[in-house]
């Protein structure tokens, strides 16, 4: 071990020693091989930062990873089941939702059916078994949209981005005027029009008023406003919430191993109510995708790479060929052959991890402009931080150049006779 | 009588690749002890450099006896070779082999960073700045190469030569490059290594420092004799 440390210690001070006598050649293996390294840099950067993107994106819609989801035909008995059994409990919170119509009483909304607030659906229909006809009315200001009802904080599973205001509070006395959280979507919709605060929800004993307290990213297309429950239904039955001929949707999001998912599909079962569940495995559906996109473009990077290597190579010969009597110098005085070899590997390894370095640092720079330039209009890359991946990456890449391109000059260098220095 | 340093018997080098194999020594005898030494004299391409290189381990005998300290040497791995030229052996050149990019200090300190146990910094600088006492140019350790004399230069070569403590001093044509003045300060030198029990084989062409060793050996056609007649 010890002779070990001393023979690496030597190649290394050797190996410095060379680098700093031949600074322009190392600086011409650098440049020669910076732009390989960049290229891996920045891919691993793109397709790690893609990636945080996509899976905050899926997250956003579908939970975290490993998150349990319940789904179940919406009716009044699994409503029940489901708020009496979640009821108070951090480990799972039940969603519940309903269309709503938020604006003048008896006109029509301005996207029937709650459609996102630039399509067009077409107008709501009355259907029964004589066929469909859609519902007339005068039209007014009034936007329709889902409203899901929370028994608790779904944030712990599903992470919306506070956009602005505040999001619903569980741990204070239910207010009678329904607090809500609207989505983007929604948040666009009332932007655009301005409209009373009454609200018409089917089956409600009356309109009611509500209190708009904040704005999230949820990732829905559709105009959304999240509730609490016990808010609602101080105006709303909760069989109302769960009647399938009103769209109602019920979920329920547990943590991994929450003893509720046991007890609900037990109650739900002996109801004849099939429930279906699964677990949240975001990063696993969109892997395929991005190894793909990544394999490609790792391959475009990889060829760029070769060149440095050559780069590294040519240099590292025409070295190798200019110190034939220094190498054989130190073989006389007794280096042994293998070090001459790790001599040579330790410069180009050095040279390598240099390019990485700079490779490394031209990209965090890069990253910074890039993120203040257009961070303002493109959220994906505000505040977005350099990923250590990348990083990493550059330096196996500079490391690999370094073994690849130095490879054959050390060969080369384990090789000189020290006969060289009696002929010379 | 002590153990010989070295001690060859029918060392024999042909030299193959050619037309006509050319044997380049021919049964070569020679023994020496701690703190003799030998000058070896001959016309060029005599076979003089080949003998050093055998004795060196740069290069195996095709046949003959090698015994260092008694051990036989002969047919020695390459790693183990390596060993004992770090451990038993200084070489002088007729070429100085200084790296320019180095200062005096650093270029002996080649010898001791050469992968065969290692020393730390501090005992590094101390037997640099020993063997640079020794051959009287301490003052010149922080000076590049190609800031000195070619004298100054030799005696850097002979310090790395020094550096750890060798057995045998192998010189071949050290004073080649040198003005006759000069070339006498260098013989100083490595004649002063044997007081301290070091071996010192000389390859040379000039007759004067060859008087000055203990013995002289002419190496004629591959065939080694001492010479009697120059005692």
């Amino acid at each position: 071990m010890r002779r070990f440390s001393g023979r690496f210690r030597s190649s290394l001070i050797i190996g410095l020693q060379g680098i700093r006598a031949r600074k322009l050649r190392t600086l011409l293996s650098m440049i020669s091989l910076f732009l390989g390294v960049l290229a891996v840099v920045v891919v691993q950067a793109g397709a790690s930062i893609a990636e945080r993107a996509l899976l905050a994106d899926l997250e956003l819609t579908a939970g975290y990873d490993g998150t349990r989801v319940m789904e179940m035909q919406a009716s009044q008995q699994a409503a029940e089941v489901l708020t009496t059994t979640a009821k108070g409990r951090s480990d799972a919170v039940v969603m519940l939702g309903i269309n709503g119509i938020v604006g003048e009483p008896g006109v029509l909304p301005v996207n029937p059916g709650g459609s996102p607030i630039d399509e067009d659906w077409g107008p709501p229909m009355n259907c029964d078994e004589n066929g469909c006809v859609p519902i007339g009315g005068p039209e007014g200001e009034a936007v329709e949209l889902r409203l899901t009802a929370l028994t608790g904080d779904v944030r712990k599973f599903r992470p919306f981005r506070q956009e602005s205001g505040r999001w619903l509070d569980f741990t204070t006395v239910p207010a009678l005027a329904p607090r809500l959280v609207l989505n983007m979507e929604a948040a666009k919709a009332f932007d655009r029009h301005h409209v009373p605060a009454e609200m018409r929800v089917g089956g409600a004993a009356n309109n009611v008023t509500p209190r708009f307290t904040g704005v999230v990213d949820d990732g829905d297309g559709q105009p959304r406003a999240y509730v609490r429950l016990d808010e609602l239904t101080n105006w709303l039955p909760t069989s109302k919430l769960a009647d399938p001929n009103t769209s109602g949707e019920l979920r329920l999001m547990m943590t991994a191993g929450s003893p509720v998912e046991q007890v609900v599909t037990s109650k739900l079962k002996a109801m004849g109510n099939e429930p279906y569940a699964f677990t949240v495995e975001s990063r696993k559906e969109q892997e395929k995708t991005l190894t793909l996109m990544r394999l490609v473009f790792f391959a475009m990077a990889g060829l760029v790479l070769l060149i440095g290597v050559a780069g590294i190579l040519n240099v590292g010969l025409a070295t190798v060929g200019e110190r034939v009597e220094e190498f054989a110098l130190r073989r006389a005085v007794g280096t042994p052959r293998f070090l001459l070899a790790g001599i040579v590997l330790v410069e180009t390894l050095l040279t390598g991890l240099f390019t990485a370095a700079a490779a490394i640092g031209v990209s965090v720079a890069g990253l910074r402009v890039v993120s203040m330039i257009v961070g303002s209009s493109e959220p994906l890359l505000r505040d977005v931080q350099f990923p250590w991946e990348a990083g990493v990456a550059g330096i196996i890449a500079g490391l690999v150049a370094g073994v690849l391109g130095g490879f054959v000059p050390a060969l080369r260098a384990a090789g000189i006779p020290i006969a060289t220095v009696m002929r010379a | 009588m002590t153990t010989a340093l070295i001690e060859l018997s029918g060392i024999t080098k042909v030299l193959k690749g050619q037309e006509q194999p050319r044997t380049i020594l021919d049964g070569v005898g020679l023994t020496v002890h701690p703190g003799e030494s030998v000058a070896i004299v001959g016309r060029s391409g005599s076979g003089k450099s080949t003998l050093l290189s055998v004795i060196g381990l740069f290069d195996r005998p095709d046949s003959g006896s090698y015994l260092l300290d008694g051990q036989e040497i002969a047919r020695l791995p390459e790693r183990r070779a390596a060993r004992l030229r770090s451990s038993h052996f200084g070489f002088v050149f007729q070429r100085f082999f200084l790296l320019k990019h180095l200062t005096a200090a650093q270029n002996v300190a080649m010898a001791l960073v050469n992968g065969q146990g290692w020393h730390p910094r501090r005992q590094r600088r101390t037997r640099v700045m020993e063997a640079l006492e020794q051959v009287g140019i301490a003052h010149l350790a922080k000076n590049r190469p190609t800031k000195m004399s070619g004298g100054e230069q030799q005696r850097v070569a002979i310090a790395r030569a020094l550096v750890r403590d060798p057995k045998v001093l192998l010189a071949d044509e050290p004073t080649g490059a040198l003005d006759t003045e000069t070339g006498t300060l260098v013989i100083d030198a490595l004649l002063s290594a044997t007081q301290r029990g070091c071996g010192l084989i000389l390859v040379t062409h000039d007759r004067d420092h060859a008087a000055r060793m203990g013995r002289t050996h002419d190496l004629i056609d591959g065939v080694l004799n001492e010479r009697v007649a120059a005692r």
